[in-house]
């Protein structure tokens, strides 16, 4: 497998195209680092919704114009996630919204500690976990979580499956050619992901040589050892934030929100890329 | 001073007011209100609240609230990192005091759907999700609810489906203040600019008779107000009245 040759390779810097050939044909499972518009790989999304034919499962806690725009592209077949939207300003993930009430994707709906759960049992090498919440919803039978009682305590929870994506991207400020990735300001759930995922894209804001990493390496949070490629893109998070670089670009983000076809996202792709 | 803004400041210091003697607090994404009250109350009400948001951020000083609740200003100038999943923890374990969550349908007895209109696997309607409610609702200490919007179609009878139920305490709207007591919301509170009247025309279950406990809410003071224009001087929290 390429990406198990590439771990043991020194010099991870490849190009846009070549990572998301990363993520592999047909169905597979991807996790996107950031938060809501923050930080999130959106350079590589859009190429991804250029490249792959899907069937796509999207894994993250809180998304917005990632799963919006892949929903459009008619690359995903599911979606696990807390939350969807574009928070108050900007309203409802419309392409989503549209994509889940027509049956072509499946909204597999979770509480984001739940997704943390099913990310650590990845991480862990476990194939599930239970985790202390959802007394009382209704996710626990529409989502069909089965329930775990403690041998010792004869407490029950509900057991969370693990989810282990195929590849987990995410978009740094800084990364070293050997794939050390540095987070500056939050720093979302990456390094759980990056854990839990069988494969890590790095898509940086800037490539340096590790002495000029803004950090010591006791604070690397995303280390080599994890990481298959590194793609130096510049405004990679654009329209949405990226700590201490740029702020969410409003228009950037409407402009997909105003778009109807798959045929007009295709046009949009090529003109924003 | 239009209504938006008015309304906007009545539950902005009646949320604060709720936080005099919480131990830490926490909010997520898209709670513009909520954040401006923690900060209004932390300079008024309760400076030791230790105040924790999604992006991680712990006591930060000076929030920019703006088109989004987990973005760069959410953090800058944290004290340290506490994860989201740190905070997960925290709840899970019991230790966390109080919680800010909203829904799109608030019921009877203080549930939340944030999940959908009609069936779950073939939704009418797809909403966003509850984020972390599910997870939160049912293990702080307390859940404060929020909504700009007091209507029959948000305060209905039995949610549709319900993304969170648990350790709801107060719900925070425009028209008033809902308090849960023996597992259903009672009526605690009258805006000044509404009546024990407008809000059950406006509300979609039987609120229990209240005998008169139903107090006038105090409008902001002077001091609430000119603390807010240092807080959110560009209105935010007004926003979300849109």
């Amino acid at each position: 497998m390429l990406s198990q040759t590439m771990k043991t390779t020194r010099h991870k810097v490849v190009g846009l195209d070549e990572a998301v050939r990363l993520v592999p044909v047909g169905p597979a499972t991807v996790s996107l680092g950031g938060n809501s518009l923050h930080r999130v790989p959106h350079a590589f999304v859009r190429r991804l919704a250029q490249l792959h034919s899907g069937p796509l499962h999207v894994a993250k806690t809180a998304a917005a114009y990632d799963v919006d725009l892949l929903c459009l592209a008619g690359v995903v077949s599911a979606v696990s996630a807390g939350f969807v939207g574009y928070e108050t300003e900007f309203g409802l993930a419309r392409h989503y919204r549209t994509a889940v009430e027509s049956g072509a994707v499946e909204a597999r709906e979770h509480a984001c500690y739940t997704l943390i759960t099913a990310f650590r049992a990845s991480a862990y090498g476990l194939p599930s976990l239970p985790v202390n919440a959802l007394q009382g919803s209704d996710l626990i039978d529409a989502r069909g979580f089965l329930p775990f009682e403690d041998p010792y305590s004869g407490e029950r929870f509900p057991l969370i499956p693990a989810i282990r994506p195929d590849v987990a991207v995410i978009h740094v400020q800084y990364a070293d050619s050997d794939g050390n990735g540095v987070i500056i300001g939050p720093k979302n759930e990456d390094t759980l992901i990056a854990r839990a995922a069988k494969s890590v894209v790095l898509t940086t804001e800037r490539v340096v040589a590790r002495e000029e990493l803004p950090v010591g390496t006791d604070h690397i949070d995303i280390p080599s050892v994890l990481v298959d490629a590194v793609v130096q893109l510049s405004n990679g998070a654009w329209p949405g934030s990226c700590y201490g670089e740029y702020e969410v670009d409003p228009a950037g983000v409407q402009a997909l929100q105003r778009l109807e076809t798959a045929a007009q996202l295709q046009a949009y792709l090529r003109e924003v890329s | 001073m239009n209504a938006a803004n008015e309304r906007a400041d009545q539950m902005t210091v009646v949320i604060a007011r709720l936080l005099a003697s919480s131990t830490n607090v926490f909010h997520g994404l898209a709670s513009p209100l909520p954040a401006v009250a923690i900060a209004l109350a932390r300079r008024l009400h309760n400076p030791t609240l230790e105040y924790l948001n999604i992006t991680g951020g712990v006591n930060v000083p000076a929030i920019r609230p703006g088109v989004s609740t987990c973005g760069p200003s959410y953090w800058t100038g944290s004290q340290s990192f506490f994860s989201l999943t740190d905070i997960f923890d925290l709840s899970a374990r019991g230790e966390l005091d109080t919680a800010f969550l909203s829904g799109v349908q608030i019921d009877a007895r203080g549930n939340l759907n944030n999940s959908v209109i009609g069936e779950f696997a073939r939704p009418k309607v797809r909403l966003p999700g509850g984020a972390g409610s599910a997870a939160i609702v049912p293990r702080a200490r307390q859940t404060i609810v929020w909504r700009a919007r007091h209507d029959a179609r948000v305060f209905v009878e039995k949610c549709d489906f319900v993304t969170a139920a648990g350790n709801v305490a107060w719900v925070v709207t425009p028209l008033g203040l809902f308090e849960r007591r023996d597992g259903f919301l009672h009526l605690a509170g009258v805006a000044p600019y509404s009546s024990e009247e407008e809000i059950r025309a406006n509300t979609g279950f039987r609120i229990p008779d209240t005998g008169g406990d139903a107090s006038a809410l105090p409008p902001p003071t002077e001091q609430e107000l000119s603390i807010l224009r240092e807080v959110d001087p560009d209105d935010t929290r007004a926003g979300e009245f849109g």
